[in-house]
């Protein structure tokens, strides 16, 4: 398996975690009786300001994983895997694991730049593919 | 081109979209709410919030789109229908972007038609 696979499951894991330390907090501070319900309604209790960003941090990842996806799948199978697109994987994987932390805790310009290194690292990744 | 020079240029018209969204943003809600941690709800109006629909649907569109293409790819079974039916997605999902931007409606659906039926097409050719 190439660096960029082994990279995109560990990317998956990061996901799995943001997910685990989102949902627990939520879960305490909405109240386990309406997560488990339909949600028709909005909650009646406010989720803290950590959790929510938390909530946007891990959409955000969906994002960025469907594109990082992309990127490393289309690399492997056309076999165009170079030190310079293992290491752009890397960078992307160091990028999404600060910026759960960095939006947790509101770095402000921070969090910005954390996302454009790893937008950027998936641009780069994607060039590669193309040509 | 090949199905997955195609998935990458796709790839990279989606970054464009999220690039398109931001700069809207920037100029709509301002860079200091942006790089901040947005705990307070601000929404965009006009073309920057007909952008980030877009988006979203781009979003569902791709996860879609990749693994069709991937599973083509991984059995060997990419032919010339396969490669016809992912370039009228690229060029629908090209169109449907200014087209949803611009607000032009009926043909952002009949856009958005042929790129979800040349998804449909690939799903059969894989099967």
């Amino acid at each position: 398996m190439g660096p960029e696979l082994t990279v995109l499951i560990l990317a998956a894991l990061v996901q799995v975690v943001t997910f685990v330390i989102y949902a627990i907090p939520a879960n305490l501070e909405l109240g386990a009786g309406y997560t488990l319900s339909a949600r028709d309604r909005a909650p009646t209790r406010q989720m803290s300001d950590r959790t929510a960003r938390l909530g946007r941090a891990m959409n955000n990842m969906f994002e960025a994983l469907i594109l990082f996806g992309i990127a490393s799948l289309a690399i492997q199978t056309t076999d165009q895997s170079t030190t310079y697109t293992a290491l752009l994987a890397w960078v992307f994987m160091a990028a999404r694991i600060a910026y759960v932390p960095a939006y947790a805790y509101g770095l402000r310009p921070g969090r910005s730049i954390i996302w454009a290194v790893g937008f950027g690292a998936t641009v780069l990744m994607l060039i590669a593919a193309l040509f | 081109m090949t199905e997955t020079t195609i998935l990458a240029a796709y790839g990279l018209l989606v970054l464009l979209t999220i690039l398109l969204q931001v700069l809207g943003g920037m100029q709509q809600l301002s860079l200091g709410y942006l790089i901040s941690s947005r705990d307070e709800t601000r929404t965009v109006s006009g073309m920057t919030a007909r952008i980030e629909r877009a988006l979203a649907n781009s979003i569902t569109a791709m996860a879609l789109f990749a693994p069709a293409i991937l599973i083509l790819v991984v059995l060997d079974r990419t032919s010339s229908a396969s490669l016809l039916a992912a370039q009228v997605f690229l060029i629908a999902r090209i169109v449907y972007l200014p087209v949803y931007a611009f607000g032009i409606p009926a043909v952002r659906t009949l856009v958005w038609l042929a790129g979800f039926a040349a998804t449909a097409i690939l799903y059969f050719l894989a099967l």
